[in-house]
């Protein structure tokens, strides 16, 4: 293995200075293809790498103190290092909070409330979420509102459905507090939990739950720029939806991850239980109408961009990073879409002939846009692609576009208002 | 002289009427009509004094008129065949060998269901038992749980095996030399259209109107942001008047999503009808071996297929009431190009008299690989599966019935297949001829996209597109202009290989083509 990193090495650094190098930990065709098809040479992380395609832990390393690494302005890495702000299950709900205490105090009228404690009128988009232990005594008052409804715990730090349960009542839980190695003590407890109001009146589909996997990419988050990847799915439950408290322990009811439902009985491989949101759209429209259909593809747009402005202010703004992250979304019954979680390393596995295409293209897309149009990575380049290097993905918004559109609206040169939000 | 023209038409005119009026008797919604104007007349808009003008009005000011009016649409769309026959092309050709083939076939599947019964030895049909009753009642809306062993089934046939059928058709009258592969249809005279006449019926394609399909987002003529709004607007505006006739004609440039289901319905005239619920009960009373063909196809096919998957349950149910609906039997069996054959069946165990007797399958229709497509695109339009069943049925009884059968006629699937030739051998003779090098017939490389109407093939949405064309000409030739035109486009590929592996290979993902420019495009030019 060294030695074929060192034919590589000898390469890269050889007669062609303008090479791109690539560097990965992520064992996976659709990357390594995407990488070959533009010509670009494998180094290891040693190296000099241009681009470097790495799980959380390797970028993480290259940030911390310790390890003292360098960038310099010919690389890139897919993940900014504290990611974790949006992905990981308490923190985003800690933000999100923050975030909507802020522009209230503010006054801002998006943060006007809605009916009942702790209602937003536009900013609830995630279901009532409680860090536990933490927030235990806010949990049982909130539970005790309403003792009929049904709740999801999930740990933290976990993730394709590991560790997840509902409870539908209070026993349930501190049974499972008894059981748990560590009492409700917070200095003793290692692993925490969300648990949230679990979405139990889901939009249904032939009598199915499914949630909408989204790929999102942030090339900078102070300014906001993003771009949402055209090409979504649903991901289909292979059992039929019932609420019945028999059925509250069956996951392959309840959880749309395709690690859980792979397991199924039913599970089918020539699909993976995957529909294109553009079929959705199509059902919808067809079905529901237009007009509720629009609202609620307008309404998913509003919650990631929210998400994205609620850890804005905390993320470490790296030039060197961008990062794609997999939106899971629950849309229920009245079409409310309802933001679950964020994933910072969503699953490049292809589980169909469909995923690879897709996936190779998302993979495509997403070097199109972080490399500026000379082909060579650069962070001084203004991030801003070419609109035919979008591909399949929509630019959701850029902070900088708009606020360089308002500057020439308001000194008058620029008439039309079209705005940079979609 | 002129006296008497007018009293011949007189004459002719009270005829048609004295006619219509019976026929509209035996009519699925005659009953309710009747009961609706009895209640008009019963009301106090219609007076003694002055009754016919007063009934008149008060039938055009309460929608009335506009349904009898349907009612007639619905009447001679279903007297007359589509396109009607254009009298040229019943002339003195002698076409009764397509009805023998018709007839054989119809002996073959019959012959191929009882051998498939006898080596499972299980019953034509038979009262279900009370177990299997109460599972099937209890999972009718979950029908892919219920569970039950179909390994041993195979579809009938498929479209490959039919295709073989069309090949071996011979016309009597015509010299083959005899080591002449069978490589085409050119020999079967019916009559079919040219381009130039295809230019002709599909008028607003071939002059360039602003079609949904092409993008409906370009800018409208009116008042409107986009076509789409403006579609959208005028759709609506179609709905409230109800009239299906109009709404046929707007089909002709495309449908807007949110009101394509309303539209299809009202032009089929398939809403309102109630036994739909009978027919359940049919299927719980008995168990015929179609039963386990149908989930087996639907297996093979939704239960796999990315676009439809999420329908699975509701396409069971639908294609075990299709089976059962006697009403599909004798639009599908008296049509003069099918074969007529109906099969009877003794209920297992019961004596053969005639009340243990039924019609074999009730609605005369033997399943084949990939029937269940016919009905899957309609998952898309309608929540309702009571909705969903009407449309699909009269889609089939206007239209697919005859992909599946020989005949003659100028929508069956013998003139489909001709058209798609003669198109191909005049407008890209340079892949005809590259076809007869590699010996590959042309049909065969799209026999599969013509028999299933395109469903499976095409993206739901395009697939939309194409069928709101079906609907709107009132025709399928729409179907072989596009696979000759998918041919056309994809010429420089084709051009490059030379096995039929490979043509397939080119030609299997369809998932990136906009129907309707496409269609354009091959219309427009000359």
């Amino acid at each position: 293995m060294s030695k074929v990193l060192n034919i590589y090495r000898v390469s890269a650094s050889g007669t062609d200075k303008t090479k791109v190098t690539f560097c990965t930990d992520v064992d996976k065709s659709v990357i390594v293809h995407n990488f070959e098809k533009r010509g670009w040479v494998q180094v290891g992380p040693e190296d000099d790498w241009n681009f470097y395609w790495a799980v959380t832990q390797s970028c993480r390393n290259i940030f911390s103190v310790e390890t003292g690494y360098r960038m310099d302005d010919k690389q890139l890495i897919n993940h900014f290092p504290n990611h974790y702000e949006l992905t990981r299950k308490d923190l985003l709900v800690k933000n999100i909070k923050r975030y909507r205490k802020e522009l209230e105090r503010e006054g801002n009228p998006l943060a006007e409330r809605g009916d009942g404690p702790g209602k937003y009128l536009y900013l609830d988009f995630i279901p009532v979420t409680f860090v536990l232990p933490a927030d235990y005594n806010m949990f049982v008052e909130e539970y005790r509102k309403s003792p009929q409804s049904t709740w999801i715990m999930k740990p933290c730090g976990k993730s394709q459905g590991a560790g997840i349960f509902l409870i539908n009542k209070l026993s349930k839980l501190k049974k499972w507090s008894r059981e748990a190695k560590n009492p409700f003590n917070p200095n003793l407890t290692k692993e925490s939990y969300v648990i949230s109001r679990y979405i139990d009146n889901p939009l249904l589909i032939g009598g199915k739950k499914f949630d909408l996997r989204l790929y999102v990419l942030i090339t900078s988050f102070r300014p906001l720029k993003a771009y949402l990847f055209k090409l979504g799915f649903c991901r289909f439950c292979t059992v039929k939806y019932d609420t019945s408290i028999q059925e509250l322990d069956n996951m392959y009811v309840h959880l749309t991850n395709v690690s859980v439902q792979k397991h199924g009985e039913e599970y089918n491989s020539k699909h993976g239980g995957k529909l294109s949101v553009h079929n959705l759209r199509l059902y919808l429209e067809s079905t529901r109408g237009k007009a509720v259909t629009e609202k609620l593809f307008a309404n998913i747009t509003w919650c990631i961009i929210h998400s994205l402005k609620a850890v804005a202010p905390v993320m470490a703004n790296d030039r060197h990073c961008f990062e794609c992250y997999g939106y899971d979304i629950i849309i229920d019954n009245d079409l409310k879409p309802w933001l679950i979680e964020v994933n910072a390393s969503p699953s490049l596995t292809s589980t169909t002939v469909n995923d690879r295409i897709l996936k190779y293209k998302l993979i495509d897309n997403i070097i199109s846009i972080v490399v500026p149009p000379d082909g060579i990575p650069d962070v001084k380049w203004n991030k801003c692609p070419p609109p035919e290097a979008l591909g399949n993905f929509e630019l959701l918004l850029d902070e900088e576009l708009v606020a360089q559109e308002e500057k020439e609206y308001s000194s008058g040169k620029y008439r039309s208002s079209s705005s940079k939000w979609k | 002289m002129a006296e008497n023209i007018e009293e011949s038409r007189k004459i002719s005119l009270q005829k048609s009427a004295e006619r219509l009026t019976e026929e509209i008797q035996s009519m699925a919604n005659y009953k309710n009509l009747y009961t609706e104007i009895q209640k008009l007349v019963a009301s106090t808009a219609v007076k003694r004094e002055d009754f016919k003008n007063t009934l008149l009005e008060a039938l055009k000011s309460n929608g009335l008129e506009t349904e009898i009016r349907n009612t007639v649409f619905h009447w001679v769309r279903s007297q007359g065949s589509l396109s009607a026959v254009s009298e040229a092309s019943t002339e003195e050709v002698d076409l009764t060998y397509l009805k023998k083939a018709q007839i054989q076939w119809e002996r073959r599947i019959q012959k191929s269901l009882n051998s498939t019964c006898n080596e499972l030895n299980v019953p034509l049909a038979r009262i279900r038992p009370n177990a299997d009753r109460e599972e099937l009642a209890e999972k009718w809306n979950e029908l892919s749980t219920y569970d039950i062993d179909l390994s041993q089934y195979r579809p009938l046939y498929a479209p490959k095996d039919f295709l073989d059928v069309l090949f071996s058709i011979r016309n009597p009258s015509f010299k083959k030399q005899p080591n002449e592969l069978n490589w085409e249809f050119g020999h079967i005279q019916i009559h079919v259209k040219t381009l130039t006449q295809l230019r002709h019926l599909y008028v607003d394609l071939t002059k360039g109107m602003s079609l949904l399909g092409v993008n409906p987002d370009m800018p409208s003529s009116e008042n409107f942001t986009n076509l789409e709004e403006e579609r959208i607007y005028i759709s609506e505006k179609v709905l409230k008047s109800n009239h299906a006739p109009i709404a046929q004609e707007f089909l002709k440039r495309g449908a807007p999503r949110a009101l394509r289901g309303r539209l299809w319905s009202l032009v089929l005239g398939s809403t309102d009808l109630e036994y739909y619920e009978e027919l359940k009960n049919m299927v719980l009373q008995y168990d015929i071996v179609i039963d386990k063909l149908i989930i087996k196809d639907v297996q093979l096919t939704a239960r796999n297929d990315d676009q439809y998957f999420v329908f699975e349950d509701v396409l069971y149910k639908t294609m075990l009431c299709f089976s059962r609906d006697s009403e599909v039997l004798a639009p599908v069996t008296t049509d003069r190009s099918a074969g007529g054959q109906v099969i009877h069946a003794v209920l297992q165990g019961k004596p053969a008299t005639l009340e243990n007797t039924l019609v074999f399958p009730p609605s005369g229709v033997i399943p084949f690989h990939g029937f269940t497509m016919y009905a899957t695109p309609f998952c898309y339009l309608y929540d309702d599966p009571c909705a969903m069943y009407y449309t699909f049925r009269a889609f089939y009884l206007r239209y697919w019935f005859r992909l599946h059968t020989v005949s003659s006629h100028e929508q069956g699937i013998v003139a489909l297949c001709l058209l798609f030739e003669r198109l191909l051998q005049c407008h890209e003779p340079l892949l005809w001829i590259h076809c007869r090098n590699i010996h590959i017939q042309p049909v065969k490389i799209v026999f599969k996209w013509i028999m299933r109407g395109f469903s499976g093939h095409l993206p739901p949405e395009q697939l939309l597109y194409l069928w709101d064309l079906i609907l709107g000409y009132d025709s399928l030739e729409i179907i072989p202009l596009l696979a000759v035109t998918i041919l056309s486009f994809r010429k420089e590929n084709l051009m490059q290989v030379n096995n039929q592996q490979s043509v397939e290979a080119v030609l299997a993902d369809l998932s990136s083509l906009k129907v309707v420019p496409l269609l354009q495009l091959a219309l427009l030019r000359e």
